[in-house]
């Protein structure tokens, strides 16, 4: 009840003319950003947060809810009909709705992926509603070694839990956790690793490393291995509207994949890639059409598609609640909020009530508007995928370069982002994941600050982490995710060699 | 590992010269990018000696952290180096279809963007940001293989000045005007 009058609050500040319209722009921007190929939610995110720069913070969080959702639903546009995942959870997409495209289908693909979307949207919308203020109470009771804790199982699920190889994310980890410590000390007011440059002492700002890896890293990957023929974008075919059958196809995968996006995205340890990746095997299972799969089944859009936006909602819970971000694209959002001297947290909710509820009141009618500008505008955005791949990649090195001169208003901004672009071409170039260094270099700072007054408050005793009951579950999640899965697999390896040993 | 493998040996063997099969130069290139991760942390523990510490400060000070990650930093890019010497080396994903990753790299391009964001940075604030944007523009298209030279200056200047108007006179973000701020100003 207490969820439904403040989401009416919400709603009240949204549903103003001049809200609304900022809604749109975001919407709009958004998906047009996310739509180009090679940029993906979190380049997108961080693209376009200079737009919101000079706005008041209602309004610039109600453009940045629909650049949120936007950018996700332009990149699923892009997979489709270009095969170009743009990022890890939209794998899927790419993977059976581009084949839809190549039979001629790609209507029908572009409109489950939309609808669903938006139904999961929609959805775990509802949930964030409802989980947002008990989550945010709950928290109420955490201390610092509650959040450090917390802060060490989202750092172990990033690196543990995602891309082939343990050692590679702990690199892109520690890199990101280095980065976090120029600046200022923010206990002590000691500068730190500024090597005497006084725009260092202002620490590098997490915007310009995400757009230095993503932007500037993919821009010197792309450009040192592109392909001179031109890519196949699959041309629409057939109507935007689904057939009865697409529809009964679609309906059971939408909601399967909301259940499993949505909790996912809350956990702390949670993410994108895994629901959809869950999503698609259960559909393949359950599938009376398992032929189809790998060849472009309706069902393996639908489900991991709306996996993707459900647990996009899920990730604003950790966000909103505890200001932990669990993505990339998050830890941009959170840098958006740093910017206001907003910290999201269980006290957010209450200091700044008119801009939670009106930012998550504008993810409601921000869905609702994607649904209706997108099926419409698919020509539009079509045409944007037929860029010339230089003029592409250009512009792209001209906006990055504007959102950190915006940032920072110095050569020293400039010369930071090239060598961390360079470093991001060498993480494309080696395999290892940009997700752990952008979550360390803001996280990291945060946890420092947490260790240092959780020892503060316990008088230098370091057990305080193990004895405080929350803390300690929490750590002991930590442990079982890192170990879980490699004893796992050890286990298995020792069954299948004794196996062996008896042949 | 085993059992997977086994199950992908009926495909014939088509991707097996992208993931298993890098050159020598290839393995050396990823042992030096764990030298990198080494000697960043070497760097952070040399410098964290000349953090001060505050006298009146009694708990945890600002060295701790940065002596965890120093640490850390120096201990996984062995773990990397061992991890690449004894045959782990890395394949690049290909999420893009804009990128052949089985190409080697073309230093000619890379060294052409690398002198376009050179150039970009030191005329940032004499020429201005239009001009700067636009010259970027135009030479990162043309190291990229555009040839159409007047076509692409001409679409650099166009997003350039459209760009700065829309970020310095609507949303009043401070951009350099340099030489054409007797236009703009």
């Amino acid at each position: 009840m207490d969820s439904l009058s403040s989401l009416a609050d919400g709603f009240g500040v949204a549903l103003t003319p001049e809200n609304l319209l900022w809604a749109l722009v975001g919407v709009f921007l958004g998906t047009l950003v996310g739509v180009l190929p090679g940029i993906g939610p979190a380049l997108t995110v961080a693209l376009l947060l200079p737009v919101t720069y000079s706005l008041e913070p209602i309004q610039a969080f109600i453009m940045f809810a629909g650049i949120y959702y936007g950018g996700m639903y332009g990149g699923s546009t892009t997979s489709i009909l270009l095969n170009t995942p743009g990022e890890s959870a939209s794998i899927i997409t790419a993977l059976e709705g581009n084949r839809m495209a190549r039979r001629g289908r790609g209507a029908a693909a572009l409109a489950t992926a939309a609808i669903g979307s938006f139904v999961a949207g929609t959805i775990a919308t509802i949930g964030l509603t409802f989980l947002a203020p008990v989550m945010a109470d709950f928290a109420l009771n955490f201390g610092p070694a509650e959040y450090l804790a917390l802060i060490i199982l989202a750092f172990t699920a990033i690196t543990a839990l995602l891309g082939s190889s343990l050692v590679r994310g702990l690199v892109s980890l520690f890199f990101g956790l280095a980065l976090g410590l120029i600046g200022i000390d923010a206990l002590t007011g000691q500068p730190r690793f500024a090597f005497g440059n006084q725009h260092l002492l202002n620490g590098v700002d997490v915007v310009t490393i995400a757009v230095g890896l993503f932007a500037v890293g993919e821009t010197l990957w792309v450009a040192s291995r592109m392909r001179h023929e031109k890519a196949d974008i699959e041309p629409i075919k057939g109507s935007l509207w689904m057939t009865k059958d697409d529809w009964r196809r679609s309906w059971k995968p939408w909601l399967r994949g909301t259940a499993i996006g949505f909790p996912i995205g809350t956990l702390p340890a949670g993410g994108a890639e895994i629901p959809t990746f869950l999503s698609y095997s259960l559909e393949k299972k359950l599938t009376k059409h398992p032929e189809e799969f790998g060849k472009g089944a309706i069902e393996g859009v639908a489900g991991p598609e709306a996996a993707n936006n459900a647990s996009a909602a899920g990730v604003l819970v950790p966000l909103l609640t505890l200001g932990l971000p669990t993505s990339a694209t998050a830890a941009i959002i959170l840098a958006a909020f740093q910017r206001y001297d907003l910290q999201p947290g269980p006290q957010l909710f209450d200091r700044n009530p008119d801009l939670v509820w009106g930012l998550i009141a504008s993810l409601y009618i921000g869905n609702l508007m994607l649904l209706v500008l997108n099926l419409p505008l698919v020509g539009l955005w079509v045409r944007l995928l037929s860029i010339p791949r230089p003029l592409l990649y250009g512009g792209i090195l001209v906006f990055a370069g504007l959102g950190t001169w915006a940032q920072s208003q110095s050569i020293t901004g400039l010369v930071v982002l090239y060598v961390i672009g360079i470093v991001g071409y060498l993480m494309r170039r080696f395999d290892i994941p940009v997700g752990p260094a952008v979550v360390g270099a803001i996280l990291g700072p945060e946890a420092e600050t947490h260790f240092r007054r959780a020892m503060q408050i316990s008088q230098g005793d370091a057990t305080v982490f193990l004895t405080r009951p929350l803390s300690a579950t929490i750590l002991a999640i930590a442990v079982i995710l890192f170990l879980g899965p490699r004893l796992w697999r050890l286990a298995r390896r020792r069954r299948a060699s004794s196996v062996g040993v008896a042949d | 590992m085993t059992g997977e493998r086994s199950e992908s040996d009926d495909q014939p063997n088509v991707d097996t010269q992208a993931p298993s099969a890098p050159t020598g130069f290839a393995r050396y290139a990823e042992t030096l990018v764990a030298v990198g991760v080494e000697a960043m942390g070497i760097v952070i523990l040399l410098e964290t000696r000349d953090i001060r510490v505050p006298r009146a400060f009694s708990s945890v000070g600002p060295r701790v952290v940065p002596y965890i990650i120093g640490w850390g930093l120096v201990i996984i890019g062995a773990w990397y180096a061992i991890d690449v010497v004894r045959g782990r080396p890395a394949a690049p994903s290909a999420d893009s279809e804009d990128a052949d990753p089985t190409l080697p790299a073309d230093w000619a391009v890379l060294g052409g963007l690398a002198l376009a964001l050179a150039v970009y940075a030191v005329l940032m604030e004499p020429a201005g940001f239009v001009l700067a944007s636009a010259l970027l523009f135009t030479m990162a298209t043309f190291a990229m293989g555009s040839r159409l030279i007047v076509r692409d200056a001409g679409i650099g200047l166009a997003v350039s000045v459209i760009t700065f108007l829309v970020f310095s006179e609507w949303l009043g973000i401070r951009l350099p005007p340099g030489l054409l701020e007797p236009v703009f100003g």
